[in-house]
């Protein structure tokens, strides 16, 4: 205890001493009021009384407590602190004598949960004269350099604080006052220490003396704003001076506030919390910061294909809009992560298929009879392109396989028939616009245009070679095909499409002849923008000549009615149902025949046709083929959400 | 039946008050701390808090500011109790959003009057 009696205790001394003593108050009052109450009836008044006296004492005790040290009041001395002792161990004494005698008569043991609490008033009443001085508060002896830890700290400190001041008694006033208001103090001797401590710790708040020996304070804080791991921990200056220059200095150099010396405890609780809050909303920010990033890492992963379920868990936590944003987006991420995992599976499916198919056909590909004008193989086309071999024929003219002399690359080369293809320039101006939209689609599953040109009269077309199969030809070689490479196929046509139609760019003539799939099962859709010319050349008039086949051809097109995305759909419906039967859905033993079946029959559903069909697949690809379409799905995007669903 | 969630750290002082409460017909829950506090009262159960202010892990003027800054609390009657006392200690509690203030040792009549008075205005 302190010997100097006459030392005049500070309002925060004065207030945790008062909350000390008021606690044991506290329960005392309660519990006797609580166990008032159940002392009803005839048998209990010594009860009763016994505890009437205990509140008449533990009142008079509070209003001791409360005038010697009231709120705002007079100063506090020691002297008076242990008059109030004192005093208070006359109200102690009548409570434990009233309390000891509660227990007397027997039947009082029977009732436990009533002994208990006699129990806990007893203990109330030995805390209110155990309670600390404090003057008794135990204070930890600091090193005249180098760091000493508080031992007392406040297991749930309100911040971590660190002092650094050459002083001896200013650290120790300071810490006694910060640790009193809550917070863990560590205290440095000087600017060295100072340094070595904050690096890698987690500091809230510096206080730093401005006039130390050897570094000063001015240059501990420019070294730790020149470090990324202390930069951003407040540092409050303390001076003793009134030299505002300093503290302008300082200031400049990233100090966050400055507390004057002596100090006044209300001002340095005020700065202290504004600077912990102002460090707090920082960490916060820093934190939302950090995990907005983390969601756009995310989004890059999904993009890249590997995120991980799950990776947003730690942001998903979060209550606010972020929080939400990060649920969301996981629950996303997880769709369509299965979505391409089943479309990878339905791909595997249809390479399988097409192994097999390989397997059981003869090697018949390499069937090169000559076709009246065909250019010949090792013969350069147009200066630039030295043909390798034919690799198709088809209403329009020739595809052949060919060597790019001046980009060394192998292209396909298309040559659209020359005779009199066409003299109107408006009919070749609107296909010249279409072949430069068509070059625009880069996609996987689109077979790339690279031009448009012109040799001897005759239009050709140069693409990207593809080495592999059509569909026409896997639906020849297995008679038709299974659900999951039908929806293999399907999946990526309505992608291909959906991206064309996004260009402006339709198709006119899907059909199993222009769908290549190359040897990993990946499908490239052929001729895009080419078919518009087909409608116009001269050639559609040549006597028993039809450009495509109206088999594939939606009802409006067939009539030369508006075409738009949703005939390509149409398109699409066949060619399903074509590999998922074998059969197409409307066949005629003529073109005209087979025309009237396209725009009045209704054909049978794939799943009557076969079994192995789910009635989901069926009913789309039935709607696919719906004569109207305002029946059929509005887009190739909508399609493929609904091929996601049924697949 | 009423639901009050009794903030208070200290055993002695959660169980006289429950118990008390208890008594004249509230359905009473405990929290330990500022942070539980906070916790149980965002799921929305409760009618009335009642908040001790010096409060481990967050105290008792932060635990409020916090529930009055979320929509689910924001209309929450809460009731500061503090065992302190200090001149300054009843504007900071309304200060930091509570609703009334009333110290330690606990006049069990008058919090049940501060109480009722609140859930009736509600």
């Amino acid at each position: 205890m302190s010997g100097d009696v006459a030392r005049t205790l500070s309002q925060d001394d004065v207030a945790t001493l008062r909350h000390d003593l008021r606690t044991p108050v506290n329960h005392i009052v309660g519990y006797c009021e609580l166990l008032l109450e159940d002392a009803d009836g005839d048998g209990y008044a010594d009860r009763r009384a016994r505890l009437q006296g205990s509140l008449r004492a533990v009142r008079e005790a509070l209003d001791m407590i409360n005038s010697s040290l009231a709120p705002g009041g007079r100063d506090v001395t020691q002297n008076d602190i242990d008059a109030l002792y004192e005093r208070l161990r006359e109200p102690q004494a009548r409570i434990t004598e009233l309390m000891s005698g509660i227990l007397e008569p027997r039947e009082a043991h029977d009732d436990a949960g009533f002994v208990e609490d006699v129990g806990r008033i007893r203990h109330a009443t030995e805390q209110l004269v155990a309670v600390q001085r404090p003057a008794a508060v135990v204070h930890t002896e600091i090193a005249s350099s180098g760091v000493n830890r508080n031992a007392d700290a406040i297991p749930a400190a309100r911040g971590t604080i660190l002092i650094v001041d050459d002083e001896i008694n200013n650290r120790s006033v300071l810490e006694r006052h910060l640790n009193r208001q809550g917070y863990d103090v560590t205290c440095a001797g000087d600017g060295e220490s100072a340094l070595a401590e904050v690096r890698g710790s987690s500091y809230d708040v510096v206080l730093l003396d401005v006039q130390m020996p050897g570094m000063d304070g001015h240059e501990v804080l420019q070294r730790m704003k020149h470090d990324v791991t202390s930069r951003d921990i407040p540092v409050v200056m303390i001076s003793a001076t009134d030299d505002l220059s300093t503290i302008a200095a300082c200031i400049e150099a990233g100090a966050d506030d400055f507390l004057p010396k002596p100090f006044d405890p209300v001002i340095l609780r005020a700065r202290v919390s504004a600077c912990i809050e102002k460090k707090r909303l920082r960490d916060l920010e820093v934190d939302y910061l950090r995990q907005v990033e983390l969601v756009a890492e995310a989004a890059t992963a999904v993009e890249g294909g590997t995120y991980e379920a799950g990776s947003l868990a730690r942001v998903a936590e979060r209550g606010d809009a972020l929080g939400r944003l990060a649920r969301v987006f996981d629950s996303m991420a997880a769709g369509v992560k299965a979505r391409e995992q089943r479309l990878q599976d339905h791909v595997a499916d249809l390479r399988r298929e097409m192994d097999e198919a390989r397997r059981h056909v003869t090697e018949s590909s390499e069937d090169q009879h000559a076709d009246e004008g065909a250019l010949i193989p090792g013969e350069m086309f147009a200066n630039r392109y030295q043909i390798v071999r034919v690799v198709g024929r088809g209403g329009m003219g020739m595809v052949y396989k060919a060597r790019d002399r001046e980009l060394a690359e192998d292209v396909a080369i298309k040559t659209l028939r020359g005779n009199g293809m066409t003299d109107d320039p408006t009919v070749l101006e609107r296909f010249k616009t279409e072949i430069r939209l068509a070059r625009r689609i880069s996609h996987r599953n689109v077979v790339r245009t690279h031009d448009l040109g012109e040799h001897d009269g005759a239009y050709y077309v140069t693409m990207e070679y593809v080495e592999g199969i059509t569909v026409r030809d896997l639906i020849d070689m297995r008679g038709h095909l299974s659900v999951p490479s039908t929806l293999g196929i399907a999946q990526q046509l309505a992608a291909s499409l959906e991206v064309a139609h996004e260009q402006g760019v339709i198709h006119r003539d899907i059909k199993p002849q222009n769908m290549l799939l190359d040897p990993d099962g990946v499908l490239k859709v052929m001729d895009f923008g080419i078919a518009r010319l087909a409608q116009h050349t001269s050639t559609l008039t040549q006597a028993g000549m039809v450009i495509g086949t109206p088999a594939y051809m939606a009802p409006e097109q067939l009539l030369a009615e508006e075409v738009d995305a949703r005939s390509d759909l149409y398109a699409a419906g066949v060619v399903l149902y074509e590999c998922l039967t074998g059969a197409l859905p409307f066949e005629g033993t003529s073109p005209i025949a087979l025309i009237a079946k396209v725009l009045h029959t209704v054909p049978s559903s794939p799943s009557t046709r076969n079994a192995e069909v789910p009635l989901p697949l069926s009913g789309l690809v039935m709607r696919l083929l719906d004569k109207e379409p305002a029946a059929r799905p509005g887009s190739a995007r909508e399609l493929r959400e609904l091929l996601a669903e049924v697949g | 039946m009423q639901r009050v969630l009794l903030v208070e750290d200290n055993e002695m002082n959660r169980d006289m008050l429950s118990r008390r409460l208890r008594k004249k017909g509230f359905e009473v829950d405990m929290a330990l701390d500022g942070a539980q506090g906070v916790k149980m009262a965002l799921s929305g159960a409760y009618d009335i808090v009642l908040m001790d202010m010096s409060l481990p892990v967050i105290d008792g003027w932060e635990a409020t500011r916090q529930l009055r800054a979320a929509p689910e609390t924001r209309n929450v009657p809460i009731i500061a109790l503090t065992a302190h006392a200090m001149a300054g200690d009843r504007d900071k509690a309304m200060d930091a959003g509570c609703s009334d203030y009333d110290t330690k040792p606990v006049e069990i009549d008058r919090l049940l009057l501060k109480m009722n008075t609140l859930l009736a205005s509600r």
